[in-house]
């Protein structure tokens, strides 16, 4: 591992939670879309059958905000992406530079939500909006007409969107996220930045051969630990998508990042792959280096 | 004259004869198939209609003069034109003649953002108050509600401009899938403040239309390219009832019929007398925003 000049970017950071509460109500959204007794009675986080535990509720006097810039200094992070709240708006104005800021956008709330982008851009010059296809209530794929006024604002903000591709990790249906749909929106948008989050597995292969033929299409390693990085990927950013693939911890959605960076040097990224993948593909991608319109440095 | 010119009417439909006619329809003769439409017609839906007034007005010096002289003469005080066409006969006669003619555009749902963009660029320039569209007629075909049209109803929704989209079976010898009324259903639900306005009739499912407008308060229906005495018998008796605000004239000159024929067989449609002033006006007004 090669940590480049300047530091660690993390595309996706949350902050921890304050109690247990807070971490289940955080996942109240998709409720609605879980049927087995498991997932609604056992589980704090939807998806724990596939993680282990993770630190991830502090005590209730702990600034959140502080303690999250604490591991970032502590893991050598320079800056992170984190979700348009109260927590990351403070984050960014109180620590400048460190935070960049990604807004949801949700396909079943049709206008309001291309408004809530334009906003978000104004007030928050966020990089990115965000979206969960089998998450949404109801689910609405990544093909989907839906989706088609987001991407549209997206490419008139000049903003990537973030979008899960592969078999969901919660007990819910996984075919609006099937990776061929990204097909499909490429074709019809091809100015579209496309950043496909949490694995595209098990359609990896497919992933590549997507990348390929789009140039608008990346892949963050949201979601899953450097250990099960899947190895197209991998190969991938060995040879020719050196500049699409990125990091991304996703703290606190099942991952610490004491153990992201531990399992971190055992992936067999060439040397000159490091800074592409930790830093630079981040800053090009999402254009972090840019001021906000009408605003300069 | 008659008490409908002194009413000043709106004509939501209307253009100027081209010279070129083939090369206007050209998009929809590439892709028809039989014989008869590619050979024999210049307009395509020509055997639906008597005579094309289009045919013996081109070759004028002036069209635009050509088009606002049936209007002067037969009482009509604005009509919906559109730019980006053929010979920029729409960005003249706005310049010229402000006051009579209102911008719109087509939009191509094929073309993407590239699309997008004409829609912003025309409504900065020109200030268009709508967009047309043609499923049957783009190519390829795209439903009323595909997601190829999502992106451009998000735009007028967006910058408060209407939509008047052809439903129904088409004219042209084209598939008449994508123009099923039953899709404007969907579009609505998806886009409820958008003002969606059906052209071309929507036969033979006009009683569907009449539910649906009554269904959704944001979705008309226009009365393009039908003769006055075609118009169908649900959408008179559903102006005369609850659909007073629902229903707005547009003609079809010079594409398919003369202003004289739409004008002296219109005083023979039985609306109620307070319908008059919304049918050929005042719906027009409200949703152009005029």
């Amino acid at each position: 591992m090669i940590v480049p000049t300047g530091g660690i970017i993390d595309l996706g950071i949350g902050f921890p939670y304050q109690s247990v509460e807070e971490k289940k109500a955080a996942y109240d959204f998709f409720r609605p879309l879980l049927k087995d007794a498991q997932s609604l009675q056992e589980f704090e986080f939807p998806a724990q059958y596939m993680f282990k535990d993770v630190p991830d509720v502090v005590a209730a006097d702990v600034d959140p905000v502080a303690w999250i810039v604490d591991k970032m200094d502590a893991f050598g992070i320079d800056q992170a992406m984190t979700g348009l709240s109260v927590n990351g708006i403070r984050a960014k104005r109180e620590h400048p530079g460190r935070f960049h800021l990604m807004c949801r956008a949700d396909p079943n709330e049709g206008m309001q939500a291309l408004r809530d982008l334009d906003a978000a851009k104004a007030e928050h010059d966020i990089k990115a909006a965000m979206t969960f296809p089998c998450g949404t209530f109801p689910q609405v794929a990544v093909n989907d007409k839906k989706m088609y006024p987001i991407y549209m604002k997206c490419v008139e903000l000049d903003i990537p969107i973030c979008i899960n591709g592969g078999i969901v990790g919660p007990r819910m249906p996984s075919w609006p996220q099937l990776v061929e749909h990204f097909d499909e929106v490429l074709y019809d948008f091809p100015e579209l930045t496309m950043v496909m989050m949490h694995g595209g597995e098990p359609w990896t292969a497919l992933a590549v051969k997507l990348m390929l033929k789009w140039p608008g299409l990346h892949y963050m390693t949201s979601a899953f630990a450097p250990k099960h990085y899947p190895r197209d990927i991998i190969n991938y950013a060995n040879s020719r998508g050196a500049d699409k693939v990125m990091y991304c911890g996703y703290f606190p959605a099942g991952l610490s990042l004491e153990r992201q960076f531990r399992d971190m040097p055992d992936v067999p990224f060439r040397d000159d792959v490091w800074p592409k993948f930790l830093r630079e593909n981040a800053i090009r991608v999402f254009k972090l280096d840019q001021q906000p319109t009408g605003v300069t440095a | 004259m008659s008490f409908i010119s002194d009413i000043g009417a709106i004509d939501t439909m209307i253009g100027f004869p081209h010279a070129d006619m083939k090369g206007v329809y050209k998009f929809i003769t590439d892709q028809v198939k039989d014989t008869q439409s590619k050979e024999e017609f210049e307009f395509p839906a020509e055997y639906m209609f008597k005579d094309v007034p289009e045919k013996k007005l081109r070759g004028s010096d002036d069209p635009i003069s050509v088009t606002l002289r049936e209007m002067d003469r037969w009482g009509i005080a604005r009509g919906m034109i559109g730019v980006g066409g053929e010979e920029n006969l729409g960005e003249e006669a706005l310049k010229r003649h402000p006051d009579r003619f209102i911008p719109s555009m087509s939009g191509d749902p094929n073309k993407g953002m590239d699309g997008i963009r004409e829609i912003t660029k025309n409504y900065e320039k020109y200030g268009i108050r709508a967009v047309g569209l043609f499923p049957a007629g783009t190519f390829p075909q795209v439903a009323i509600n595909d997601k190829l049209m999502y992106p451009i109803y998000a735009k007028c929704a967006e910058l408060g401009i209407a939509v008047f989209c052809c439903a129904g079976v088409p004219g042209p010898r084209l598939r008449m899938a994508p123009q099923r009324v039953e899709l404007i259903d969907e579009v609505m639900y998806d886009f409820p403040d958008l003002t969606f306005v059906t052209r071309h009739g929507c036969e033979p499912w006009q009683d569907l239309a009449v539910k649906l407008m009554l269904k959704w308060p944001n979705l008309y229906y226009s009365t393009s390219a039908f003769a006055p005495k075609h118009y169908p018998k649900a959408i008179i008796d559903y102006a005369n009832s609850r659909g007073a605000d629902k229903i707005i004239y547009a003609g079809y000159f010079p594409m398919g019929l003369s202003i004289e024929r739409i004008m002296t067989e219109m005083e023979h449609v039985p609306f109620k007398a307070e319908v008059w002033p919304k049918f050929l006006r005042d719906n027009a007004a409200k949703v152009l925003k005029l």
